[in-house]
């Protein structure tokens, strides 16, 4: 690739990840969410790799580190939803809200702290967001290191 | 006062993402390039805004945080 891209290409792929986390934080309350804020995510990751070379690229995402967040991402979803099961009978239920008063005082615990008080909405944004990022990150990969038959 | 969630949440996927940022002598950036992309940061930071009904800052919590703990996972683990 160009001097050009191999200059702009990592600083602006650092504020594209950014970009990235700002919507998955804000999918409880502004269009995008966890899979769209994920798939930014993956797409700056994706930049650097194509301007400098998966060898090359400032973003080393080994398969450990990968597997890593796929199974932070997978088995904190079920946590949560299994934590519904648990207190409430339904599956996903937000205990972090209780809309129906049917839990023990634990909304406390799993309510995200900020404005609006989602529950565990933001959270479940947020594995999702580790989820779809290392989803669409692994396909690219696994396509840069393919070095044909 | 400043809403915890989406800063801590923020500068924690950062930080995960900062840690694999390793450069090495065929790409490397200076401490110039981080301040200017830090000025950068700012700038989106304030023209993106708040999220609605957050009256914490004027400008985005979560985007600056996130850049923050990217900085930091860089420096600390990168």
């Amino acid at each position: 690739m160009s001097t050009i891209l191999k200059i702009f290409a990592f600083p602006a792929s650092i504020l594209i990840i950014c970009l990235g986390i700002s919507t998955i934080l804000g999918g409880h309350i502004t269009p995008g969410g966890g899979f769209q804020g994920g798939a930014i995510i993956a797409a700056g990751f994706i930049f650097c790799a194509i301007v400098y070379g998966f060898d090359k690229t400032p973003f080393k995402f080994t398969h450990r580190f990968m597997a890593t967040l796929e199974s932070i991402g997978a088995i904190g979803y079920i946590t949560l939803g299994l934590l519904g099961i648990i207190f409430s009978g339904y599956f996903l239920y937000n205990i972090g809200v209780d809309l129906y008063n049917i839990l023990p005082n634990i909304s406390d615990i799993f309510n995200y702290p900020d404005a609006v008080h989602a529950g565990i909405i933001p959270y479940l944004n947020i594995l999702i967001g580790l989820k779809v990022l290392v989803g669409l990150s692994a396909i690219v990969v696994t396509f840069l290191e393919f070095k044909g038959e | 006062m400043l809403y915890v969630g989406p800063s801590f949440f923020g500068f924690l996927i950062g930080f995960i993402l900062g840690t694999r940022i390793k450069e090495d002598e065929r790409v490397r950036f200076p401490i110039s390039a981080y301040i200017v992309i830090f000025i950068a940061a700012i700038l989106m930071a304030w023209q993106l805004g708040p999220f609605p009904y957050y009256k914490d800052l004027p400008l985005a919590s979560g985007f600056l945080a996130a850049f923050i703990g990217i900085i930091a996972g860089r420096i600390i683990r990168g």
